[in-house]
């Protein structure tokens, strides 16, 4: 009996030392806990949020956005516009370098440039498929060592926010190596260089300059929201991402840690797709009635899925852009289904002997937004009560549902969140920039916005560029691809251990983080 | 000389009422397997009965009475008897709606793989030979694969749903079936009915599935009952992945999995009932199982 309780009080104090062990992370060490491992880290082929928060601390850009959601220098020291907008003349802070020790001139910031807008390398990362279309961006030239000059093919209010998403990297480390070792290994200009990768487990990152407070950013993947949830509490992880609206309570009352919630830029929609990729799917047909798109913003409760799944009251969405950006005089469809019902009526799609006016199906993602597969159920129960039989299907998002969307290959009612900024509407617009944009997953060609598109790039200046986007966004209010939802509120688990404060942009920024 | 089943209409009744009898009392004298098939008639009595029984409709929504603990009442009287998920669905509705799916999804997946099983388990041990080598690789190649990586594989190739889940399942089971088959076959096929048989004159396929099948019936019943318990388990595990039915068809599986968001919470109703259903039923599954082991063993026949 002697040994047996030894035995067990060796067990137990064996594990309370590895508890301990793994309870406190070292003083100079700050742990993420992730929902999603990086795809890779080569530059030019970055694309997920998750991927370029992690990014964002190897590389450094010539700009920055700021807490606030101003565009800040950070590479840059000096810029001049040319008269029509169309060149960009920047000068670069001297003695920089990559965490080689290579030094950092104007040529590697031109092939920072230049590499991702290669056409023959077929990259897919933000840069190409998202920063340089909406740019129009042409080429990027030395000048001198610390001198760049980039052109445009037009004047564009977005430039330097755009600018602000390029990862700049030196060149010579690049050219010696394939795009497979570039995916693994890279050659950053930030403060942090990556030490280890271990798939789907951890990413280590260590400091070789400032700015950053901590010597050691480990960013962890625990695609789980309760086991997040419990390494927060256990004291295992100093920050949690996407935290479940049902686990806020339990988060602020274990004492060790506590949700910090901002209500975040990502519009949240049920997309409608347009696309002939659709055609002679259930409510395809339907679906192309700008009157069918608007009847069903009335059939959903948004307020009530926000409060009900969300835990929180969310910004409703009026259009595409985000507060304070969008057109003022447009108020947020309330939830009325028989306005719905009725609006469905005059659009010539009543009800059936069986009560049903016509079928559809809705895809979701599972697990990539915020309480995701209930709120695209609770969405499918609202269209099916004003007689429109959806049928959902949950995907999962990396091997299915992310491949379907770049397809453009989605079912007629797709749940999308796309993130947006602050900082200039017309970035969030730049989604439809033309009928056949990435970004266009509806594949919506109306001919009045894409015209006003081009009127509105080319103004001075966002308050000039004010009266179409005011025309544009009532349109796609009226007649636009997308059930409107909310903007998606964002719920971090902070450690007491920690001093950290979440951006509105889903941005990680863990440059001013430090212990308390 | 005729088979074993082929003998006079009054003693076989005869036989099978003993038996019948020997197996009762044999039940009564264990207990467990009493109570484990009153469980198993009360499962069957939900799957069969679910739509009928059920307050609700297991997929009705509302989402302003979500995470209602058991006996909440809603609107109009309703009475939520073990609670709401989160999405506001009647948690015993679903409850009994699951029963039907475990049970379908168990009894059709062991039939599938079954006959799949001992068609193969048959063939191969009544013709030997490279006939016999084919199937026996085929059956070990498959034994390599983990059986959940396996059907994660072919269900991210098929798709989820119903169907899919059966014939994954199935097809996951074949080779137990082929195996214990196959070495009953080898050793019945050199006996002297089944000699006779074919002396008469009776086709392969009639010694194989006249003579011999009849013959085997007895393990395969066993591990048949077993296989339903291993089944409803792995039909939950990939339900939990997500990788089961769409979410519109309630699986005691997928409710579990509904489940762990809330368990932080405290909320217990979500993963308790599922999970005391998925216990009970592969439970009950099992010790029958065992108990019809012991019961058709000739050894253990005296004690019966």
């Amino acid at each position: 009996m002697t040994s047996l309780i030894r035995i067990l009080a060796t067990g137990c104090a064996l594990l309370c030392g590895i508890a301990a062990a793994q309870a406190a992370p070292p003083p100079d060490t700050l742990v993420v806990g992730l929902s999603a491992d990086a795809s890779t880290f080569d530059p030019a082929q970055i694309s997920s949020r998750d991927n370029a928060n992690i990014a964002k601390h190897i590389f450094a850009t010539l700009y920055t956005v700021n807490f606030e959601g101003e565009i800040k220098p950070y590479l840059a020291d000096k810029t001049e516009v040319s008269a029509d907008g169309l060149s960009y003349l920047i000068k670069i802070k001297p003695n920089l370098t990559c965490d080689n020790g290579e030094a950092l001139t104007a040529e590697d910031v031109a092939y920072s440039f230049n590499r991702p807008a290669d056409k023959s390398k077929k990259f897919t990362g933000n840069s190409a498929g998202f920063v340089f279309p909406t740019l129009g961006f042409k080429s990027a030239e030395v000048v001198d060592d610390l001198t760049v000059r980039i052109n445009l093919s037009a004047r564009t209010t977005l430039a330097l926010g755009m600018m602000a998403q390029i990862y700049i990297h030196c060149k010579d480390a690049y050219e010696a190596m394939t795009l497979e070792q570039a995916s693994t290994n890279p050659v950053g200009s930030g403060s942090y260089r990556l030490v280890s990768w271990q798939r789907g487990s951890q990413i280590v990152l260590e400091k070789v300059k400032d700015p950053g407070r901590f010597k050691r950013i480990v960013w962890r993947i625990i695609p789980e929201a309760s086991t997040r949830t419990a390494e927060l509490i256990a004291g295992n992880v100093d920050i949690i991402t996407n935290v479940s609206p049902d686990q806020i309570g339990a988060i602020d009352a274990s004492g060790t840690a506590a949700v910090e919630k901002v209500s975040g830029t990502r519009r949240m929609q049920v997309g409608y797709n347009l696309s002939p990729n659709a055609a002679g799917m259930p409510g395809a047909a339907e679906i192309q009635n700008p009157k069918v798109r608007f009847a069903l913003q009335y059939a959903v409760d948004v307020p009530g899925i926000c409060s009900q799944l969300l835990g929180t009251t969310c910004e409703r969405a009026t259009s595409l852009v985000n507060p304070p950006n969008g057109n003022p005089d447009l108020k947020a469809v309330p939830y009325d289904p028989a306005m719905a019902e009725k609006l469905l009526d005059e659009a010539g799609y009543p009800r059936g002997a069986d009560g049903v006016r016509f079928h559809i199906r809705l895809q979701g993602p599972r697990g990539r937004y915020l309480n995701d597969a209930n709120v695209v159920q609770a969405i499918g129960q609202y269209l099916t009560d004003v007689g429109v039989q959806t049928d959902v299907e949950l995907l999962e998002w990396a091997s299915v549902y992310s491949p379907l969307l770049r397809a453009k290959k989605m079912a007629p009612l797709f749940f999308l969140g796309q993130g947006g900024v602050t900082w200039n509407p017309l970035y969030d617009m730049s989604l439809f920039s033309t009928p056949d944009a990435t970004t266009n997953y509806q594949s919506w060609t109306d001919p009045r916005w894409f015209d006003d598109w081009k009127l509105a790039l080319a103004a001075p200046s966002v308050a000039e560029a004010r009266p179409v986007i005011n025309r544009m966004l009532k349109l796609f209010y009226e007649e636009g691809p997308w059930l409107q939802l909310y903007f998606q509120p964002d719920f971090y688990g902070v450690s007491k251990r920690v001093a950290w404060k979440p951006r509105r942009d889903e941005e990680i920024d863990l440059f001013d983080a430090s212990l308390k | 000389m005729a088979s074993a089943t082929q003998a006079l209409p009054q003693p076989a009744m005869n036989y099978r009422r003993r038996e019948f009898r020997r197996a009762w009392r044999s039940m009564v004298a264990a207990k467990w397997p009493l109570l484990a098939l009153l469980i198993l008639v009360c499962v069957i009595f939900a799957a069969l009965f679910g739509p009928q029984i059920a307050p609700l409709d297991p997929n009705r929504q509302n989402i302003m009475l979500r995470l209602a603990g058991p006996l909440t009442e809603g609107r109009g009287k309703t009475l939520f008897l073990l609670g709401t998920d989160g999405l506001g669905r009647d948690v015993f509705s679903r409850l009994l709606y699951g029963a039907r799916v475990s049970l379908l999804v168990g009894i059709s997946a062991i039939l599938v793989g079954g006959t799949i099983g001992v068609v193969a388990g048959l063939v191969s041990g009544y013709f030997g030979g490279w006939i016999d080598d084919v199937i026996m690789r085929l059956g070990d190649i498959q034994l390599a694969f983990p059986f959940i990586l396996f059907a994660i594989m072919f269900l991210v190739i098929l798709g989820p749903g119903l169907a899919n889940i059966i014939l994954v399942l199935g097809v996951g089971q074949w080779v137990t079936y082929a195996r214990i088959v196959r070495a009953q076959t080898l050793s019945l096929r050199e006996k002297e009915y089944v000699e006779a048989a074919r002396a008469l004159g009776d086709s392969t396929v009639s010694v194989i599935f006249r003579t011999i099948l009849p013959n085997i019936m007895a393990p395969l019943t066993v591990i048949a009952s077993f296989n339903v318990a291993s089944v409803i388990l792995s039909e939950a595990s990939l339900s939990f992945l997500g990788l089961g039915v769409p979410p519109s068809v309630p699986t005691w599986g997928s409710m579990l999995a509904e489940s762990r968001d809330q368990l932080l919470a405290n909320k217990w109703w979500l993963a308790f009932y599922p999970g005391i259903a998925i216990v009970m039923t592969v439970l009950s599954f099992n010790i029958l199982g065992d108990w019809l082991r012991d019961f058709l063993d000739p050894r253990l026949k005296t004690l019966g």
